[in-house]
């Protein structure tokens, strides 16, 4: 899997012209490695050693950036990432237990993708909607909020999840 | 210059110094951890505040410029107080495993509790679990949960090495030390960031379980690993020398020493050295007392036309032995013919870039003073055709005391045993000279560690030093081998006494591999 990684020449070219934005290098990490998440659903260690050459910057300081946030992933997602908020409010209001129902009724563990490739559900910081807390994001642009177990599964089953 | 208060005392830094240097130059403790004066600031630990006069909020002592007239102290009661607390952060999920870690002893963690924490801890959560015993590489072992993520060994790979294996992966408190996709710290330099972790999160794979460091004792000497001649510390206790670290040298090596030098210490203790003279042919060879040896080697030079004495050195004795040496077989026997044996000539002139050298020997810039003030260098094909044609019926050679560091060793062997006699001055035992044809005699001679001089590195720098530890009371230094060679006294009274070595009922002495 890993070791079919490669980039597209648009997205190489947009890594390029991210480098040219800023004063330093680092300042095109998170760019870059959301682009390679938008193009591969994940971020594999062969993309580190891309990105490593391209920003020309050291690898360990590129996995810095991709270790420390919850937003890139570092494992193959399913179709569904559900990325459930235990941060204080959502946590507070119910985050921790809607994990575990959602765990239990798509048979996974926190970390884990379902055996036919669907879903795959994270634990994740705040995630700026403490006011509708608890909630979740799925995938990279849906927030569900106010959630409760039951409303939260009959709002994926509505995605076709 | 500005002038200012520390804890308030009042005195001069220089422009641009940050409050924490001025605490050093003024000799007043401040805690700190993550501030290390060979690295770039990070001021990650928070806990060398400190309070600044007019300043509404306590300051990071290692990131605040001094100003003229400023009065800062640590000693306020707010100040203890943050610094404690700050401490008990630090301690969280730290294990608190002093009486099974490596470090206990020179913990920088375990330092400043006793002198700012000294608190009852208040955590009753769980402690964070991670990985106890990560192989980082040939060199280091890493800790995950002593590691107080101070980011020093990620800066010195940056700044120092510039090999960037390490970094700090995930956030919070399951932050941790790592390298990627496992690939290994390995660079010449890696040991240097055992020492500059104030916990012990790196330690040592060579010295780790190996002494509690509170038994150990230090002296100060200078690296014979190579031209550059970093000043080092031997730490040595009754049973040998352990372990080699750096010393502040900042006209030589700064803060570090490279990998390479560590090892220096390994060639010194018992298991290798030559213990007592060998006189003799190939395997008929007798074991004799030190003095025997080199009485009887004296005999055979003087008793030898000075045409037919060839002296080889090598560039790993001190000036001072140079100096007894040269003048003996000048001015005493009248010999001519002197020659320097270069281990690796195409290897000379290497340089990494920050310390290491290809010359591997301590003293190659005094033996070529010694040269030039002394007596003229021989070629050596001058030596090769000296010994062939049988010019050439003593040769006396000062051997490498690090043998490992001259590749042509068996083949040189070989070369001056075809002579009549062959008088060999060594430190360490090989195996090669037990089986030479001609008349041998093997004389011990001190190591580094065990005796007073000085060598001369790359740059001209004379550097003197002091002997530390004796491991083998019996072995000469050149100087003393040169008095008995001529015939006269040394006073045997004065000699020091060995240590006792290696005790044999420890039970980390059947270790594995780590
Ligand atoms: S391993 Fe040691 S030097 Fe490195 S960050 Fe942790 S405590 Fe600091
Ligand atoms: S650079 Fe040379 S002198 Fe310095 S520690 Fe290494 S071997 Fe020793
Ligand atoms: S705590 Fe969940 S969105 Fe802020
Ligand atoms: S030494 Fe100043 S913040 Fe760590």
């Amino acid at each position: 899997m890993a070791s079919t990684f490669s980039m597209s020449a648009e997205g190489l070219a947009f890594i390029k012209k991210e480098l040219t934005r800023y004063e330093t290098p680092y300042s095109a990490i998170i760019p870059s490695l959301f682009r390679v998440q938008a193009e591969h659903g994940w971020v594999p260690p062969e993309a580190v050693v891309l990105l490593g050459k391209t920003l020309n910057l050291p690898e360990a300081h590129i996995n810095e950036v991709l270790y420390f946030y919850t937003m890139f992933n570092t494992k193959p997602v399913g179709k569904f990432h559900i990325q459930v908020c235990t941060n204080i409010s959502c946590a507070m209001n119910g985050g921790r237990e809607l994990t575990q129902a959602l765990c239990k009724h798509y048979g996974v563990e926190v970390g884990q993708t379902s055996a036919d490739g669907k879903v795959t559900i994270n634990k994740v910081e705040c995630l700026g909607s403490c006011d509708t807390a608890p909630m979740m994001q799925v995938n990279a642009d849906s927030y569900l909020e106010n959630l409760t177990p039951e409303s939260a599964i009959k709002k994926l089953k509505e995605m076709g999840a | 210059m500005p002038k200012i208060k520390v804890n308030g005392q009042e005195i001069e830094v220089p422009e641009k110094s940050t409050v924490i240097q001025a605490f050093k130059q003024a000799g007043v403790d401040i805690c700190h951890y993550c501030w290390h004066p060979g690295l770039s600031i990070a001021g990650v630990c928070r806990l060398c505040m400190v309070q600044v006069e007019g300043m509404p909020k306590l300051q990071i002592a290692c990131n605040t410029e001094v100003k003229e007239g400023m009065s800062v102290n640590n000693t306020s009661d707010v100040v203890k107080e943050t610094v404690k607390w700050g401490l008990d952060f630090h301690l969280i999920n730290h294990p608190l495993d002093c009486p099974i870690c490596d470090q206990a002893g020179e913990c920088g963690l375990q330092d400043q509790y006793m002198q700012f924490g000294s608190y009852d801890p208040e955590m009753a959560e769980p402690k964070v679990k991670k990985s106890k015993a990560v192989d980082l590489g040939p060199t280091v072992m890493l800790d995950k949960e002593r590691c107080i993520l101070c980011s020093r060994c990620v800066r010195f790979t940056d700044e120092v090495s510039k090999t960037n294996e390490l970094g700090i992966f995930n956030r919070g408190d399951r932050s941790e030390i790592g390298t990627v996709q496992g690939k290994p710290l390995d660079n010449n330099y890696s040991l240097n960031t055992v020492d500059i972790c104030p916990v012990g999160a790196l330690t040592s794979k060579d010295f780790r379980f190996r002494q509690r460091v509170w038994y150990l004792k230090e002296a100060d000497s200078i690296c014979p690993g190579c031209s550059t001649g970093c000043s080092v510390k031997v730490h040595y206790n009754e049973e040998g020398v352990w372990r080699v670290k750096p010393r502040v040298n900042p006209e030589v090596n700064g803060h570090w020493m490279c990998d390479v030098g560590r090892n220096t210490y390994k060639y010194v203790n018992l298991k290798s050295r030559l213990l007592s003279g060998k006189v003799g042919k190939r395997d008929l060879w007798q074991e004799v007392s030190v003095e025997d040896a080199v009485r009887s080697a004296g005999l055979k030079l003087r008793e030898t036309s000075p045409d037919a004495i060839a002296v080889v050195y090598t560039g790993q004795y001190t000036n001072e032995e140079y100096a007894s040496a040269f003048k003996f077989f000048k001015e005493e026997l009248k010999v001519k013919n002197v020659f320097h044996w270069l281990n690796n000539p195409e290897k000379v002139n290497e340089f990494d870039g920050l310390l290491f050298r290809g010359d591997r020997n301590p003293n190659t810039k005094g033996l070529e003073n010694a040269f030039a003030s002394f007596g003229a260098k021989g070629s050596w094909d001058n030596l090769q055709a000296g010994i062939n044609g049988r010019k050439f019926k003593t040769v006396i050679v000062f051997g490498p005391e690090d043998q490992s560091v001259f590749p042509d060793l068996d083949e040189k062997i070989k070369m001056f045993s075809q002579a009549e006699n062959l008088i060999w001055l060594t430190a360490c035992a090989n195996k090669s000279l037990d089986s030479v044809g001609g008349e041998t005699w093997q004389i011990p001679v001190k190591t580094y560690i065990e005796k007073a001089g000085s060598f001369t590195n790359f740059q001209g720098k004379v550097q003197d030093f002091k002997a530390g530890t004796t491991i083998v009371p019996q072995a000469l230094s050149v100087s003393e081998a040169v008095e008995l060679m001529a015939g006269r006294e040394i006073n045997w009274n004065l000699r020091p006494r060995g240590v006792g070595g290696p005790k044999t009922n420890y039970a980390v002495s059947d270790r594995g591999e780590l």
